[in-house]
C-alpha cells in the first residue's frame, strides 16, 4: 500500500510537471497558404501564363520538339495534401466528400486566380520542410457516392461519366502542327483545325489489376523551413510549369495522341507531372 | 387519472400506427433475406419516403433532357422492369438511336458496377451518363440543376428530402434522390423466390429447368441475382463493333467481354444482349447450343473441347425457358410504390 501511495505520488508529480512543461511551449495551431503558380519555363526564365480565347493562332509557348502552342484552359485538382518537419511534425489536410460539400480537394484552375490559393488551417505550430500531395482524385473521391464541392459532377467539368472518376488534370488548346478533330472537350470544337486536347484520368489504384492509374502522389522539400504557428501567416510557393508537363520524362509530340480522353492515352503526360510539378520558394 | 390514461393510450395508438406505416418497410430499403449485402451506400444515403419520392418524380420528368421529351422512364419502363419495351437500341432525344439495349433497373442496390461495360463505380454516377449522352437526353447536369431551382415545387421538395442541403439544389443531391429510388426498385418476389423461401412451389418443369439452369447457366448466371457480376464474352461476334470492358480496362484481353446480365424478370425484358439483337428466349438458347462463335476472348466456360458453347437438347432448352419464367416478378411490376 506504501508503495502504491509512493508510485501514485511520483506519477502525479510528473504528469504534473509535464503538464505545465507543455503549456510553456505549445503555441497555437497556425496557417499555411500554398500557392499554385501556373507558369511557363522559357530559357531558364519563369513566366506567367496567359490564356487564349479558344481558336486563336497566338502560339506563346514551344514544347521540347519545337512544336508551338497556346493554352485556353487548365485546370487541375490537388488533393490530401501533406505536411511534414524534420522534428517529427506532421500534418495532414481534412478530408471529406459528402453532397453537402467536399473538402481537401482543391480544383485549381488558370483562369480563376482565387482557386490557386489553398489555406491550410489548424497546423500544428511547428516546423515543416516538406509538402506531399495527390494530383487528381483518388477512390476516397469515388466510392461514396454522389459529392459537392470542388467534386460536384455538374459544376466541376472534371468529371468522365462513361468511366466514372475524376479529370486530374485538364489542358486544352492549340498547336500548328495539331491536326483537329478534337472531340469531348470544353472549349476545342471538333472542327477547329489545330485544336488538342489533353484530359489526364483514371483513379483505380488496384494492386494487379489492369487499370492503368494516373494521378500522382507527389513530395516536395523545401530549402528551409516554413514556421507555422498562430502569429505567423507564411505561404509555400509552389510552381506548374507547362512546358515540362509536355516535355520533360515523355516530349509530347503535338503531331499525334492531341485528343487524350482515356486513361492508357494519358500515361506519359501523368508521367510529367511528376517534374511539372515543383517547389519554388517560402515567405515567412 | 381517467383522462390521463386515456391521453395515454391514445397517444399510443397514435405513435403506433405512425410507427406501422414505416416499419412495414415501405420507404426503408429491405434486403430480402435470400440476397446478398447490398452494395450501395446507404450509410451515407438512407431511404426516406421524402428521398424516394423525390426520386420517383425526378426519374419521370422529361426535364432532365435537353427539349424536354425524354425521361429516365421512357427506356426504363415499370410494365417491363425498368427496361426497354421496343428498342434494341435506345432512343433518345430527335429519335437518335444509342449504342446499347437499355438493362432493366431492378435490384440495381446490389450491383458492384454498371452498364454493359462497368463503366460506372456506383448507382449515383449511372444518371449522368444517360443526361448528358448526346443519343439519350443530350443535356447538362449544371442546366438540369439550373430548371430544378427554377421549378415552383421541386426546391421545397428538395429541402424537404435534405435538412442539410441549404436553400440551392445541387446536383450530388439530385443524384442522391434518383439513387434511392433506384435502390428500392427490388425485385424478390416472383414465384422463383416464393418457391425458394419455402412459401410456394415450383412446377415439374419448372424444377426440371432450374437443374438444367444450374448445370449449364449458373457458373456465370450464379447465386440469388442471377449474375456471377464479372465480364465474359458469350461468343456473340468474331469483330467486336463494340469494345464491351476493354473500353473500360483498356486491355485487349477484354475485347468484346460484356458484364452478365441478371436475368431476374428476363422474360419481361426483351430483346435481349447488350445490343438487342435476339428478340426471344429461344433465340438465345439457340444462341448458347449452337450459336456461339470463336474469338480470342471467348469465354472458357463456353469451350468444351473442339464444341463450342453449351450443349443443349431442344427439350433442355424448352425446359430452362419454363425455369427463366419463373423469375418474371408480377408484384414487383405492379408495385404502387415504383
Ligand atoms: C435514351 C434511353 C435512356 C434514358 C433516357 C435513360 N437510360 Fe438508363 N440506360 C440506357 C441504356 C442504353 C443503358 C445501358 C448503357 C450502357 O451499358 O452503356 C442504361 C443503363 C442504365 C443503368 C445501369 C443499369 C445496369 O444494369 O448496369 C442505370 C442505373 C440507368 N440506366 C439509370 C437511368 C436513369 C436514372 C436515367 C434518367 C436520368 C436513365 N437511365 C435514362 C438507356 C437510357
Ligand atoms: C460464360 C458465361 C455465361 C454462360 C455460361 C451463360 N451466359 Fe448468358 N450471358 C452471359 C453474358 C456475358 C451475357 C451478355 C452478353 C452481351 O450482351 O454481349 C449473357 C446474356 C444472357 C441473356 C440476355 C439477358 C439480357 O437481359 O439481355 C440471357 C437470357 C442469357 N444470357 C441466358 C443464359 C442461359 C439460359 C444460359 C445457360 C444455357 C447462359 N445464359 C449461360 C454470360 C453467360
Amino acid at each position: 500500500m506504501k508503495k502504491f501511495l509512493f508510485l501514485s505520488t511520483l506519477l502525479f508529480g510528473v504528469l504534473f510537471f509535464s503538464a505545465c512543461k507543455d503549456e510553456e511551449e505549445t503555441k497555437d495551431p497556425g496557417t499555411l497558404e500554398v500557392n499554385f503558380d501556373n507558369i511557363a519555363v522559357i530559357n531558364n526564365v519563369q513566366q506567367q501564363l496567359s490564356l487564349v480565347t479558344p481558336g486563336s493562332t497566338n502560339y506563346a509557348y514551344t514544347n521540347a520538339l519545337g512544336q508551338k502552342f497556346n493554352i485556353n484552359l487548365l485546370r487541375y485538382y490537388i488533393s490530401a495534401i501533406e505536411l511534414d518537419g524534420p522534428n517529427g511534425e506532421h500534418y495532414h489536410d481534412h478530408m471529406e466528400a459528402t453532397a453537402s460539400g467536399s473538402k481537401g480537394y482543391y480544383l485549381v484552375d488558370e483562369s480563376i486566380p482565387a482557386s490557386q490559393l489553398i489555406l491550410l488551417e489548424d497546423i500544428p505550430a511547428g516546423e515543416y520542410n516538406k509538402i506531399t500531395f495527390t494530383v487528381g482524385v483518388d477512390s476516397s473521391g469515388i466510392v461514396n457516392g454522389a459529392a459537392g464541392g470542388s467534386l460536384d459532377p455538374a459544376t466541376c467539368h472534371m468529371f468522365w461519366n462513361w468511366n466514372s472518376g475524376y479529370i486530374a488534370v485538364k489542358y486544352e488548346g492549340q498547336s500548328d502542327v495539331s491536326n483537329g478533330g478534337v472531340s469531348g472537350a470544353e472549349t476545342v470544337t471538333g472542327d477547329n483545325p489545330h485544336g488538342m486536347a489533353y484530359h489526364i484520368g483514371g483513379w483505380k489504384d488496384i494492386p494487379g489489376g489492369v487499370f492503368v492509374y494516373n494521378n500522382k502522389r507527389l513530395s516536395f522539400t523545401f530549402d528551409t523551413v516554413v514556421k507555422v504557428e498562430s502569429k505567423e501567416a507564411p505561404e509555400l510557393h509552389m510552381v506548374f510549369d507547362v512546358i515540362k508537363m509536355f516535355g520533360s520524362h515523355h516530349n509530347i509530340d503535338f503531331t499525334g495522341n492531341h485528343n487524350v480522353h482515356k486513361p492508357a492515352d494519358g500515361v506519359e503526360v501523368a508521367h510529367n507531372l511528376e517534374h511539372a510539378f515543383d517547389y519554388d520558394h517560402i515567405h515567412q | 387519472m381517467k383522462k390521463l390514461l386515456l391521453f395515454l393510450l391514445v397517444a399510443l395508438l397514435f405513435g403506433a400506427c405512425q410507427k406501422d406505416e414505416l416499419s412495414t418497410g415501405q420507404f426503408r430499403f429491405v434486403k430480402p433475406s435470400h440476397f446478398p449485402e447490398p452494395t450501395y451506400t446507404f450509410d451515407i444515403n438512407p431511404v426516406t419516403k421524402e428521398g424516394f419520392e423525390l426520386g420517383k418524380r425526378i426519374f419521370g420528368d422529361p426535364m432532365l433532357s435537353r427539349d424536354n421529351s425524354v425521361a429516365c422512364n421512357n427506356c426504363h419502363v415499370k410494365a417491363v422492369a425498368f427496361a426497354d419495351p421496343q428498342h434494341a437500341l435506345s432512343l433518345g432525344v430527335n429519335e437518335r438511336q444509342g449504342i446499347r439495349n437499355a438493362p432493366g433497373i431492378a435490384n440495381m442496390a446490389f450491383m458492384k458496377e454498371f452498364m454493359w461495360d462497368g463503366g460506372v463505380y456506383h448507382l449515383d454516377f449511372a444518371p449522368p451518363n444517360a443526361i448528358e449522352n448526346p443519343l439519350e437526353m443530350d443535356e447538362k447536369m449544371a442546366n438540369v440543376v439550373w430548371k430544378l431551382n427554377r421549378n415552383s415545387t421541386y426546391p421545397a421538395q428538395f429541402r424537404a428530402a435534405f435538412p442539410e442541403m441549404g436553400d440551392t439544389i445541387t446536383s450530388p443531391f439530385v443524384l442522391l434522390a434518383l439513387s434511392q429510388y433506384q435502390t428500392m426498385l427490388v425485385s424478390a418476389t416472383s414465384k422463383y423466390d416464393y418457391y425458394k423461401l419455402g412459401k410456394g412451389e415450383l412446377s415439374a418443369n419448372e424444377m426440371e429447368g432450374l437443374q438444367l439452369f444450374k448445370q449449364k447457366c449458373a457458373v456465370c448466371h450464379s447465386g440469388e441475382l442471377f449474375t456471377n457480376q464479372e465480364y465474359r464474352n458469350n461468343g456473340l461476334d468474331t469483330e467486336f463493333a463494340d469494345e464491351g470492358r476493354a473500353r473500360i480496362t483498356e486491355s485487349a484481353a477484354d475485347l468484346g467481354k460484356f458484364k452478365v446480365p441478371s436475368l431476374r424478370n428476363v422474360e419481361l425484358t426483351d430483346p435481349y444482349m447488350h445490343d438487342g439483337r435476339f428478340n426471344t428466349l429461344e433465340e438465345v438458347l439457340d444462341h448458347y447450343a449452337a450459336g456461339v462463335k470463336q474469338s480470342a476472348t471467348l469465354a472458357t466456360e463456353l469451350r468444351q473441347g473442339d464444341f463450342l458453347g453449351i450443349p443443349l437438347t431442344a427439350s433442355e432448352k424448352k425446359l430452362i425457358v419454363d425455369f427463366l419464367k419463373t423469375l418474371t416478378d408480377h408484384e414487383f411490376i405492379q408495385d404502387e410504390r415504383f
